[in-house]
């Protein structure tokens, strides 16, 4: 009778199950075994194909590059300011002041971009309610994800016309422009990152501050920036790899002229960065030419600088990570 | 004293990072205002009876016997406007009136010898008809409003005139007439510049209200409506009401622009009631109603973008954003996986996560170098031959951008499902496999989730990877993954600096970009929407 309604409970494989020995059997246990290991195996081989695409990315991009410097034009690349590729007779590669271009709006951009982050991160840790701290962080977010090609189109078809009529600049599309959507598209790195330095601070260092008299201003300026410097440079780094990275907003926005802004502090002329260069030229170059080459060595600038940035932004982000243990 | 200045610094403190926030949502509204706002005017405006003969005749929409009725009408009023516009510009034009002049004059005595008059009768009338023609060519071809008025007067009270009633020749006694209004109403030496004039304003005509029904159908699309939308008839009008001269205002001074009112320059002639029709008729004559375009977005454009929508762009976008999605989604969480479950601190993870970061960092036009030197120049010809950029090489070269999006992501994700979940699952017995399989992705599905659609926005707003790797301006819709295709934010730098035409129509510009941001917005606000909720499960739990 008792085991007739066992039988109706379970079924007889199920029933197997609970009368299993717990010891697993050399050959399942050998099995479970590989299992692991294969499929550590296999996740490490797919782990590794991030490192491939980056060994990839080098190959590719430096290959090209380096035929380019090892070619007779090479000696002007980092001397001469002409870069005239498609010059019939003549052409020349000089990507100064490519380079320069790059630098100026980037550094513009930051001059406006870094204050601004920074005053407005340390308003969103400390100073802001809850509430507004809510609204705030989807703003940042929404200006974050606007496309690169949506800022250039606003800078072109709205910034622009209001740079040249309004303020009376002889083209609208020039450094300015380009380092004011550039500053805007820093922002949101630069404040989330600050943001995030600033509270590993701990507490009891601005209670230690405050206890001591000092006004919320002070605590901030004097105490905590200080304290999170390393991580508030980490975020100016990357704004600037971002400010340096961008393509389609300064390909649109800065005017594209070959040249360097005279005198230094004329922000109204029109500048031309590397990427600009590169999405401009690319789609003429002949393939295997000197101008494609140089074009690649051009990227290839453009990849080692950010590599090195990239390595001095871990370098900040290392301390901060430790500060924020110790 | 010195109290109240540090007070004085903080409260400034206070209200400097507070403007920095507040400078923050105004540069959002300010960015994203003007954009959207003319954006949506791609779909939403006043459409005319033109835009409903180009749905008809483009796309079969629309109802044959109604859009036939509301042409008909609206075809006699434009014939009669453009009548009125002929008849004036005929008068203007003297070679034309001579030699019509002439010609009516050499019927006219090939009518008198057919109808068998008399030897002298028939030279008489040759000779009169001459004199006649001769004397109104002369009137005709003088720059003297007072000669020609005089001579037409001449012509239209002589006392034979009546001889000439019923034939031929009765054409040059309407046209001297015709003449004579336009003479009495303006400086005939300045009949240069009045042509002039009318050449612009004809050319004006046939954009507003298309080609004369008569004339033959042009070969470009934008020639072959008038306007479609009830702002652009507004611009119109206004631009044939107006006329814009630069003026010179002094030495050294710049040009200033000045509007001159049309209406009143031809104020005298018979022009005038078609100054009159443009500024009050145009509400009858295009009859604007408010109309929902929502087909903008699955229609095809004409070539400059003048006409249509932005269907193949949108297509190409989702295309090319869902099959890099495929290429980096199981790459990117298995290595996640990789990463926090397996993984310890050993030089080669380390190895591996500098890769990761650098990946992260490298500039995006970097990726497109790179993506068509590899992708396109070295990878697809091993698999088939003649082949170029394509959406396949485009949407790899994305899935390479975006891996380390995806990866970082997973990773925090995974890292936040809390511990006790996996150690329930390895007491239960479960190999690690197993318990990531079925205990930490499930968890960790809403974080990964809200990562993948952060990636997704991130491929879909690009532009410089797929620059050279795969994305076209204009061309053919894609009919397989070998094709090039149009993408919404190729099309929005293309639409935006390269055309002429696309700066006559700014809705369709706006409208493409709009629908670039709203598309990438959307899907962040999803990821942020996904996000919250986890948030909030977290602390509820």
């Amino acid at each position: 009778m008792q085991g007739k309604v066992i039988k109706n409970k379970y079924s007889e494989r199920e029933a197997a199950d609970f009368t299993r020995p717990l010891l697993l059997t050399p050959a399942e246990d050998m099995k479970g075994f590989l299992t692991e290991k294969i499929s550590r195996a296999s996740l490490f081989t797919v782990t590794c194909v991030s490192v491939l695409a980056v060994l990839l990315i080098l190959i590719f991009v430096l290959k090209e590059g380096l035929v380019f410097l090892k070619s007779d034009e090479a000696k002007r690349f980092l001397t001469s300011t002409e870069w005239t590729p498609t010059h019939e007779a003549n052409p020349v590669y000089g990507a100064l002041s490519l380079i320069v271009g790059s630098v100026y709006v980037t550094v513009t951009s930051m001059l406006i971009a870094a204050p601004v982050g920074v005053l407005a991160a340390v308003y969103l840790s400390d100073i802001a309610p809850f509430k507004l701290r809510q609204v705030a962080k989807p703003v940042i977010e929404l200006l974050a994800a606007i496309p690169s090609v949506a800022y250039g189109f606003f800078a072109v078809l709205v910034l622009a016309p209001l740079l040249q009529n309004k303020f009376g600049m002889v083209t609208g599309t020039n450094a300015l422009n380009a380092s004011l959507i550039l500053a805007v598209m820093a922002l949101p790195t630069i404040i989330s990152i600050t943001e995030d330095s600033l509270s590993a601070i701990r507490r009891e260092i601005r209670e230690a501050s405050y206890a001591l008299g000092s006004t919320r201003a002070e605590t901030m300026i004097k105490i905590v920036i200080p304290a999170a410097h390393s991580g508030i440079i980490a975020a100016v780094i990357l704004g600037t790899m971002r400010a340096i990275g961008e393509t389609m907003v300064v390909w649109m926005a800065s005017g594209n002229a070959t040249q360097i802004p005279s005198p230094w502090w004329d922000i109204t002329s029109s500048v031309r960065t590397m990427t600009a260069t590169i999405a401009g030229e690319m789609g003429e170059a002949v393939k295997g030419s000197l101008h494609y080459q140089s074009l690649f060595a051009v990227g290839g600038v453009l990849l080692v600088s950010t590599f090195v940035m990239n390595l001095a932004s871990e370098y900040f982000m290392s301390r901060v990570r430790k500060g924020g243990k110790g | 004293m010195r109290n109240r200045l540090r007070i004085i610094l903080n409260h400034l403190f206070t209200v400097f990072s507070g403007a920095s926030v507040a400078v923050l949502v105004l540069v959002l509204v300010v960015v994203l205002g003007p954009m959207l706002s003319k954006g949506v005017t791609a779909v939403f405006f006043r459409s005319t009876v033109e835009f409903e003969r180009l749905q008809f005749e483009m796309n079969n929409r629309g109802d044959k016997q109604q859009i036939e009725n509301s042409l008909a009408e609206y075809h006699e009023h434009t014939g009669r406007i453009y009548e009125i516009y002929d008849e004036f510009c005929l008068g203007l034009n003297v070679s034309r009136q001579v030699s019509q002049v002439r010609s009516i004059a050499r019927d006219y005595t090939r009518q008198l010898r057919y109808v068998d008059t008399p030897d002298e009768e028939y030279d008489r009338l040759k000779d009169l008809s001459r004199d006649i023609r001769d004397q109104f060519s002369e009137a005709l071809e003088s720059q003297d409003s007072e000669f020609a008025l005089k001579e037409i007067d001449k012509i239209l009270n002589m006392p034979q005139r009546s001889e000439f009633k019923g034939t031929e020749f009765e054409k040059v006694f309407k046209m001297a007439k015709t003449y004579r209004d336009v003479a009495a109403a303006m400086d005939l030496d300045k009949r240069d510049v009045y042509s002039e004039d009318l050449a612009a304003i004809g050319d004006l005509l046939s954009k507003l209200f298309g080609p004369r029904p008569s004339a033959d159908k042009p070969p470009l699309a934008m020639n072959q409506y008038g306007a479609t939308r009830w702002d652009r008839v507004k611009k119109l009008s206004d631009e044939l009401l107006w006329k814009t001269q630069w003026q010179q205002q002094g030495e050294g001074m710049p040009l200033k622009e000045v509007r001159l009112s049309r209406a009143q320059m031809y104020s005298e002639t018979p022009m005038k009631s078609f100054f009159d029709i443009l500024e009050n008729d145009l509400e009858k004559i295009f009859r604007p109603r408010m109309k929902i375009y929502w087909q903008y977005l699955i229609d095809d454009s004409t070539p400059g973008y003048f006409f249509g929508g932005i269907g193949p762009e949108i297509i190409g976008t989702l295309v090319l954003t869902l099959l890099a999605m495929l290429f980096a989604i199981p790459p990117g969480i298995i290595s996640a996986v990789y990463l926090v479950e397996y993984a310890g601190d050993t030089r080669t993870v380390r190895l591996i996560r500098i890769c990761i970061n650098t990946l992260a960092g490298v500039p995006s036009i970097v990726f497109g170098l790179f993506g068509m030197a590899f992708f396109v120049l070295f990878l697809l010809p091993m698999f088939k031959s003649n082949a170029s950029a394509c959406i396949l090489t485009a949407s790899l070269t994305l899935s390479v951008m975006i891996l380390p999006i995806i990866i970082r992501a997973s990773e925090e994700a995974i890292r936040s499902v809390p511990v006790s979940y996996k150690q329930a699952a390895l007491a239960l017995g479960a190999g690690e496999l197993r318990t990531v399989l079925t205990v930490t992705l499930p968890a960790a599905m809403p974080g990964i989730l809200t990562g993948i659609i952060l990636s997704l926005s991130r491929a879909a707003g690009e532009t410089a990877p797929i620059l050279f790797t795969g994305a076209v301006a204009l061309g053919p819709i894609a009919k397989s993954l070998f094709d090039p295709t149009r993408t919404l934010s190729y099309g929005s730098y293309n639409i935006a600096v390269s055309d002429r035409i696309s700066m006559l129509v700014p809705h369709n510009q706006y409208g493409m970009v709009s629908a670039l941001i709203i598309l990438v917005l959307v899907l962040n606000l999803a990821a942020i929407i996904i996000r919250s909720r986890i948030s909030k499960r977290l602390h509820a739990s």
